[in-house]
């Protein structure tokens, strides 16, 4: 087990972009509940590495096309996320304060999915990413 | 990998001189002499990272020109203020990345395993045309930015989105471009190490 520190901390991590997110919504000078749209691109993005990793089993080519787009797919859906609050802020439907409590949850979730990619290595067949 | 690998050197504790993590000056002013920087043994080495990097690059700017775009168009609705057909622009820069990719490097060169459906001269058309198609959606989004928005004198940023959407976004710059600027990239750090640049062989 990698420890029990490091799930604690992403987890705490994890908590804290939530909270940015529902703040961005929920606050009382913006009350408008379009950011959590962000949720979904939230959901899909480690989707593609996982899909790369389950079917490229052969670990020695670690660099294969299939790998390449699941990054390149990844990227994008996390531009996405970004894109979207500064789409709606840009168009005067939410405030630009919310906007950038939005990034700021964003940029908190995604170095959690990061993180746990880097320390629990996305799955059990790459223990001795662990180290 | 991580770069960095701090361990603590020096611990106040008084106890014989074989505890391992003493160091000379047994006081805590030494702690950061632990941080070593520069001096990781990454697993992977440059040459895999380098696809990473670039199809990173690549997925930021491609995705990037899109939402600007997208942006200009919920701002500016109406037919008036942003023709609905310049997204074309787009749409044909999107379908020669698609195209520019598809094909590898060994394909064309012809020493691949497997020839493909096109052969090696069918790869070469391929990827001319991917190229054509992109160059051209970049002069077209130039003439839309000034032939549709500079001249007639209207708002002029959905030109401008259009322009940098092409430009940025969706040209030549993604992929292909990202590996030749990480390649770029290594050729420098390799030249302020003083190492052998035995990673030329990678370059297209």
């Amino acid at each position: 087990m990698a420890g029990i520190k490091a799930l604690v901390g992403l987890s705490f991590s994890g908590a804290i972009g939530l909270t940015f997110l529902l703040l961005s919504c929920a606050l009382e000078d913006y009350q408008k509940y379009w950011p959590l749209f962000v949720l979904i691109f939230y959901v899909l993005s480690p989707i593609p590495i996982f899909i790369a990793r389950r079917v490229s089993d052969d670990t020695d080519a670690s660099s294969s096309a299939c790998r390449e787009l699941a990054y390149f797919l990844t990227t994008g859906i996390v531009v996405s996320a970004f894109g979207l609050p500064i789409v709606l802020a840009h168009t005067t439907i939410i405030k630009w304060g919310a906007c950038g409590l939005v990034l700021t949850g964003n940029a908190v979730i995604f170095l959690t999915i990061l993180g746990f990619f880097i320390v629990f290595g996305g799955g059990d067949d790459f223990s001795w990413e662990q180290w | 990998c991580w770069c960095i690998d701090i361990h603590y050197g020096t611990l106040p504790i008084k106890k014989n001189t074989q505890q391992t993590f003493i160091r000379l000056g047994d006081s805590m002013s030494g702690f950061l002499d632990g941080i070593r920087c520069g001096d990781c043994e990454c697993n992977v080495d440059w040459g895999e990272r380098r696809n990473t990097i670039a199809s990173v690059a690549a997925g930021v700017l491609f995705f990037t020109g899109w939402w600007i775009i997208i942006d200009a168009a919920v701002k500016y609705p109406d037919e008036g203020q942003f023709h609905h057909a310049y997204h074309t622009c787009g749409v044909i820069a999107t379908l020669a990345f698609l195209m520019i990719n598809a094909v590898s490097n060994g394909q064309v060169r012809g020493d691949s395993y497997s020839e493909g459906c096109l052969g090696q001269t069918g790869a070469r058309v391929w990827l001319f045309i991917g190229f054509m198609l992109a160059f051209g959606s970049l002069i077209a989004s130039m003439w839309i930015l000034f032939g549709g928005f500079v001249v007639p004198k209207k708002p002029v940023y959905p030109g401008i989105a259009i322009f940098f959407q092409n430009g940025f976004g969706l040209q030549v710059w993604t992929h292909r471009g990202s590996l030749a600027v990480t390649d770029l990239f290594t050729l420098g750090s390799f030249y302020c190490k003083r190492q052998r640049a035995s990673v030329i062989i990678h370059f297209l």
